[in-house]
């Protein structure tokens, strides 16, 4: 089932061409994950890639008759999380980053997108067209537009919680079928990207992070480009600065007026990408103070640093900003900076207005060699001495397993996630060992408070989803209900955050 | 380039989808310099289809504040940090970083970029900076 047989080579070449269907060894390694340490466990038989919705539809009735296991990607470009390889080794990789429609709706602010569109390429559409529309980035925005809000991700805007700005799907299901959701499932729609619920029940969650389906568009809300941003970055000086930081900002998160998710992270962050580990210390043991500090002063920074924005109308966004100087008040931060964009100045250039970075990616260059990363992301109630104390048990895990502490607190209206990452040397066979089992031993720690990982590398989806235990575990009895009923051949990314079809189980 | 190097050092920069702005440094008069940032976003533009080809497929990373860019500054003269800059480059080299990936560089599948767009961006970029 995992292989490719010659017949299933021809039926998918019959349907996309003979140039599409990638079985050459280097195709098996360029569909392979590049920051993993073994890369044979999770190494794909080859990749398709089809040109649109009705070759994906064909090429899925096709992985039928040959019981053949499609691993679905955007772009590929999930790294931390496995890129585009899949969990089921021997499965092929269906890319759809040829399908790159895009259909902007610049009176309502939505678009519609193909999953081969890259943040780069709906940034280059909505410039070369004068669409006043700005993008929610992620940190590597090299990846897809809708694979990344499929997946959860997040970016830097008022719009940052991707998944929850979808509107509207259009999915192939595993049997060939093709559905659209909410106001699609009427022919001609106009409301498909503008009302989100439909009639009875909704899907749209139904495809994120599963296995139930391919989506072959995307609805996605925008926002109109603000007439004002503005905001402060503050610096914090102290380890124990955390929690009150986050308390003072939550109420305003949760009352609306922040309407960004703000993520206050370690100095780390910015050394990582900004330098190597070589120039600041030849000891490969934990960062000790005097490193930090050192770090600490040539980046200007606190031990926690945080960027509060506000966007919309000068007149609200000024009014937003006394309102954030009287939270904060006398508190004892380090510093703050003012930062101001309004229209008529010249581009403000971040993803704080949308302009698409890979930067970030750098990181995976923090100890030299051949280096990668993993992110462990557990979600918090937005308690400040709830997240001290996650904080001081994972900077305990960190020192124990030897690694450097890289973490961040994201603020959303009701939660806190505590993105961690993992920085190695996939070179380093000591290191990779402890990173496996550093992010056991942190799953376990979570799970022991009962906190879960939003999202997860292919390695340790079956880990994570089976912290999900409630009625022994009652959601995996459910989604593997839904998987037999929909993918009764289980063709579609066995393994998908846990969910295996029947055959598959353990 | 040493402009640019100095803004990426003022930029505090998270992965894991976290980017924040660190590193305002103050002036001598103690004022700071607002949005770090500014201006420092990246050109798209080209004069060719070839090069429109390039900007496409690779300039995310290999222009300006590209993660490209910002490792191979680390390792070589950083005039020649950015692709376009470089007379050195051949064909196979191209395609075996693109392929094979290198360093810290993934690799890219054809589905994403076939061998037909490949050699159009790799005849560009061979063609060095005198093209």
């Amino acid at each position: 089932m995992t292989g490719l047989s010659a017949s299933a080579v021809r039926d998918f070449a019959s349907i996309i061409g003979a140039e599409w269907v990638m079985t050459r060894e280097d195709d098996r390694i360029a569909y392979s994950d590049h920051f993993a340490g073994n890369e044979e466990r999770h190494r794909p038989s080859g990749a398709l890639a089809p040109a649109g919705a009705e070759e994906v539809r064909e090429l899925v009735r096709a992985a039928n008759r040959h019981r053949v296991a499609l691993w679905p990607v955007s772009r590929g470009k999930n790294f931390g999380y496995g890129g585009p390889a899949p969990v089921l080794k021997g499965a092929v990789v269906l890319d759809l980053s040829r399908m790159k429609r895009i259909e902007v709706d610049a009176a309502n602010g939505t678009v519609l997108l193909e999953p081969g569109v890259g943040f780069f390429d709906l940034y280059d559409h909505l410039q070369a067209n004068r669409i006043p529309l700005w993008l929610s980035v992620p940190g590597n925005s090299w990846g897809s537009v809708a694979g990344n809000a499929l997946d959860r991700g997040v970016g830097y805007t008022s719009y940052g919680d991707h998944a929850a700005r979808i509107c509207g799907l259009e999915v192939v299901l595993p049997d060939g079928d093709l559905i659209r959701t909410g106001m699609g499932a009427m022919a001609g729609s106009p409301n498909w990207q503008l009302y989100r619920h439909g009639f009875g029940p909704g899907w749209d969650t139904l495809f994120c992070q599963s296995n139930f389906g391919i989506v072959t568009k995307l609805g996605l809300w925008l926002m109109p480009e603000p007439e004002a941003v503005m905001g402060y970055d503050y610096e914090f000086d102290q380890p124990d600065d955390l929690g009150w930081a986050i308390d003072t900002l939550m109420p305003l998160r949760r009352e609306g007026l922040i309407q960004q998710s703000p993520s206050i992270g370690n100095w780390l962050r910015s050394a990582a990408v900004m330098t190597t580990r070589d120039q600041w210390t030849k000891d490969k043991g934990p960062l000790d103070e005097q490193v930090i500090n050192a770090i600490r002063r040539q980046f200007h920074i606190g031990w926690w640093s945080v960027q509060i924005r506000f966007y919309g109308h000068l007149e609200v966004v000024e009014a937003s900003m006394r309102v954030l100087d009287r939270a904060f008040g006398n508190k004892p931060i380090l510093s703050k900076k003012p930062a101001r964009w309004v229209t008529g100045d010249p581009p403000e250039g971040s993803p704080v207005t949308g302009v698409p970075v890979t930067f970030p990616l750098a990181n995976a260059n923090w100890h030299g060699g051949r280096g990668g990363h993993i992110g462990y992301s557990p979600v918090l109630p937005p308690r400040g001495d709830l997240a001290m104390d996650q904080f001081k048990r994972t900077y305990a895990l960190y020192q124990k397993f030897g690694m450097d502490y890289h973490a961040s607190f994201a603020m959303s209206e009701r939660s806190l996630v505590n993105v961690n990452q993992l920085l190695y040397n996939k070179d380093d066979a000591a290191m990779m060992g402890r990173v496996d089992a550093m992010f056991r031993a942190l799953v376990a720690d979570a799970a022991a408070q009962r906190y879960g990982e939003y999202r997860t590398h292919i390695d340790y989806m079956d880990l994570v989803a089976a912290s999900y235990d409630f009625n022994h575990h009652a959601l995996r009895r459910l989604n593997e209900r839904i998987k037999d009923a929909l993918d009764p051949n289980g063709i579609i990314a066995p393994g998908k955050s846990g969910i295996w079809p029947k055959g598959r189980r353990i | 380039m040493r402009g640019f190097l100095r803004l990426l050092l003022l930029l505090g920069i998270a992965a894991g989808g976290n980017v924040g702005v660190g590193a305002a440094e103050p002036k001598p008069d103690g004022s700071t310099v607002e949005n770090p940032f500014r201006g420092v976003m990246q050109d798209r533009s080209f004069r060719s289809s070839d090069e429109a080809q390039f900007v496409e497929k690779c300039g995310m990373c290999h222009r300006q504040m590209g993660m490209g860019t910002v490792l191979l500054a680390r390792r070589m003269d950083r005039k020649l940090a950015m692709l376009e800059a470089r007379g050195d480059l051949t064909a196979d080299f191209i395609a075996v970083a693109v392929r094979r990936g290198i360093g810290n560089m993934p690799r890219i599948g054809r589905g994403e970029l076939s061998d037909g767009q490949l050699a159009v961006i790799s005849s560009y970029l061979v063609k060095g900076p005198a093209r």
